[in-house]
């Protein structure tokens, strides 16, 4: 870890980035130590919420007995795990890194203590958690990042309707559930587009997806629309382009819910969207059935490849998606009209996401690609929805004028 | 001509009342609030600035009612619709790509009389593009028309009725704001056109209805700019004028060369600026009033010094 802030930050504050670290509030911790105040350390921690984010630093700090403590973070650039140093005799650990503004990174902690080790466990000190399939993990959130506001409750938005559906499929040879989304003032007579979500279920339990179309509907951001959120079967397998689950979306899915509701019956009013393998499931359905969706949003794309030989790094699971995503860069081919590509530049799919926006690009499809400093999570997928789906399906926010 | 007075919007700045009882006359006041869709009967409050004297056309209603009530209308309005629909997309894309053409134009720092040329050419293509569209939207309401739905719905023609009888026995016409597309679509759809003898007072979205072009624009949606164009043509009882409502909130004024292509495309218009608290009283020729804050072909904001017809470029 540089002590030196970058010229920018330093120029801002008309300090250099020594003293500006000297300043943070555990460097002047530091230099009261040794003390004969017992309360000292209690203190600091009742005054300051952590981690404790100044500036563009970040200071991750735990209290108790232990032989190591360690910050586990997956991002891409800094050291994983991320070692904490005790404070002098105390038993507060710390470790400060530089944090660019607007990022948002989930965390846990590892601690070694008598010989054995604990893993996954959550900041004590920080209430603030995201939720996963995984469980709930610890967010430190940077200088300038703020929940959006559109993803939490808005009490004059209108709710949307959920009715649980499901359908004998021939492909996958099993009965699929699933769950569809119908806007407020839905009516017959209206036509809808339709938004097919892979992970829907977790679309719905860690990205607030409910919230976001409610309120995105009602400010007349994104038009209303019919949304399918469909669970996996076995994720690992029915993702990583696999024939039988694009037959089921492509052929099953989307002509069962055009027999139903009022859809507008056009490419251009249907996406397919996906994080992560789901991205990977998205781009592989709009491949094998390029006639069906106009517009794609990938988020997070699991989308591995490789230029020579087969050490991709992901192990047997990407066997698949290497295969695909290495078939598709052979020989790329349009496959939608749009598609809106984002991705957590803290996450290593940053490098394969950053090489197929210009693959995309160069078939003729229209790419809106967006980074974000977080990683690979659901905040940031839902964080993303916003920008993702006004672009997609805009609303009717060009007609209103009250 | 009687009085057209285009007003700004009214949520937090309430002066349609005032105006109203300006113009002397104490007769009903005929009110269109479809723009507000559902939420159209909600006129409590429009029925205490106006002092209890409101007549609402209800036409939101009345065309929710005929969709659900006459099968050979709904097809056909739902037709009309979709080709609408259908229709803005392609426009869109064509507007945009006219648009680029004339910002990258802009852009270029070739000689300054070839810039000039190419710029005025430019431009043309895309005022080229809104003539295509507007001649369209005519097409397909033509198309409308000639289904017979329109005339053979006994329904349709009573409410026509209704709603002429209403416009008949009021001295005064308010249009609301809201949806202009909805907005738009009733107003056409039970023919409303005041007489020149009838005032009529408009703000916001309703102030666009009047107007002979309706013009949609947003430059601060989520993902940045959206491309000004037209939707539909409207009522034509104030001419020559784009009316642009909420323009401190919509536009980026600040943005000169959007500005001035924004202004200088729609060539036979001025642009005027709705903004709120503010009050546009066309003069008896159709003339807008001194003061009247207006684009000018440079891009900037400009308030008129003397009585000017639309169209005249400041």
């Amino acid at each position: 870890m540089s002590s030196a802030a970058p010229a920018s930050a330093s120029a801002a504050t008309g300090r250099s980035g020594g003293e500006q670290r000297r300043r943070l509030a555990i460097n002047r911790l530091k230099e009261r130590l040794p003390t004969s105040d017992p309360g000292v350390i209690d203190r600091f921690l009742a005054r300051h919420p952590v981690p404790l984010v100044e500036g563009r630093h970040a200071t991750f700090v735990w209290r108790g007995s232990a032989d190591e403590v360690m910050v586990r973070h997956r991002v891409v650039g800094l050291p994983d795990p991320l070692v904490l140093r005790p404070l002098g005799a105390t038993d507060l650990w710390s470790a400060t890194i530089e944090l660019p503004e607007g990022s948002r990174v989930e965390y846990h902690f590892d601690i070694v203590r008598d010989g054995h080790r604990e893993e996954y466990l959550n900041d004590p000190l920080n209430p603030r958690l995201a939720q996963g399939p995984f469980g709930a993990t610890s967010v430190c959130a940077a200088t300038g990042y703020a929940v959006p506001d559109w993803t939490q409750p808005d009490p004059e938005a209108r709710t949307g309707t959920f009715t649980p559906m499901s359908l004998r499929s021939k492909a996958l040879r099993r009965e699929q559930q699933f769950s569809v989304y119908t806007p407020a003032r839905f009516r017959e007579l209206v036509r809808y587009p339709l938004l097919v979500v892979h992970d829907g279920y977790d679309y719905l339990d860690y990205a607030s997806m409910a919230t976001v179309l409610d309120n995105l509907i009602h400010r007349g951001e994104v038009a209303p629309l019919v949304a399918a959120f469909v669970p996996p079967g076995n994720r690992l397998v029915e993702y990583a382009n696999h024939a039988p689950h694009a037959r089921f979306v492509a052929r099953e899915l989307v002509p069962f819910l055009t027999e139903r509701l009022p859809l507008v019956d056009q490419p251009d009013g249907r996406c397919v969207m996906g994080s992560s393998f789901g991205g990977v499931a998205s781009l592989s359905t709009a491949v094998r059935y390029p006639e069906v969706f106009g517009s794609l949003l990938l988020e997070s794309g699991s989308f591995v490849f490789t230029d020579i030989g087969d050490d991709h790094g992901g192990g047997p699971v990407f066997d698949p998606v290497v295969r695909f995503v290495n078939a598709y860069r052979a020989r790329p081919r349009r496959v939608a009209n749009r598609i809106y590509q984002t991705c957590g530049v803290y996450e290593p799919l940053i490098t394969p996401n950053r090489s197929l926006v210009s693959t995309f690009r160069d078939t003729g499809m229209d790419v809106r690609y967006v980074e974000a400093r977080d990683g690979h999570n659901w905040e940031n997928w839902r964080d993303r929805l916003r920008d993702a789906l006004t672009w997609i399906f805009p609303g009717e926010q060009k007609f209103i004028y009250e | 001509m009687s009085s057209t007075t285009l007003l700004g919007p009214q949520r937090f700045l309430t002066t349609a009342g005032s105006v109203v009882r300006g113009l002397g006359s104490e007769g009903p006041v005929a009110a269109v609030t479809a723009g507000w869709e559902e939420r159209e009967g909600d006129d409590t409050e429009l029925q205490e600035v106006m002092d209890g004297r409101v007549v609402n056309l209800r036409l939101h209603e009345r065309m929710m009612s005929l969709l659900a009530q006459d099968a050979p209308f709904a097809t056909a309005a739902i037709t009309l619709r979709d080709a609408m629909d259908d229709l803005a997309g392609v426009y869109s894309i064509r507007l945009h790509h006219g648009l680029e053409g004339v910002y990258a134009v802009h852009r270029s720092t070739a000689r300054a009389d070839i810039v000039a040329s190419a710029l005025a050419e430019a431009v043309r293509l895309v005022q080229e593009v809104d003539r295509w569209y507007l001649r369209a939207v005519d097409q397909l309401h033509d198309e409308l028309a000639a289904t017979g739905a329109l005339d053979d719905s006994g329904a349709l023609q009573q409410h026509r009725g209704e709603v002429a009888e209403t416009l008949s026995a009021a001295s005064v016409l308010a249009i609301a704001g809201g949806h202009v597309g909805v907005l738009g679509r009733v107003l056409r759809l039970f023919e409303v056109a005041p007489p020149p003898e009838l005032p009529v007072v408009a703000w916001s979205g309703g102030a666009m209805a009047v107007t002979a072009r309706v013009v949609l624009f947003h430059d601060h949606t989520p993902t940045g700019f959206s491309d000004a164009g037209i939707w539909d043509r409207g009522l034509g009882r104030a001419t020559g004028i784009i009316a642009l409502p909420h323009a401190r909130r919509r536009l980026r004024l600040d943005d000169r060369v959007r500005m001035s292509v924004l202004a200088g495309r729609f060539g036979d218009a001025t642009c005027v600026l709705l903004d709120d608290g503010t009050r546009v009283a066309l003069g008896a020729d159709g003339a807008l009033p001194a003061g009247t804050r207006v684009l000018a072909t440079d891009g900037t904001v400009t308030a008129l010094g003397v009585p000017t017809q639309p169209g005249a470029k400041p």
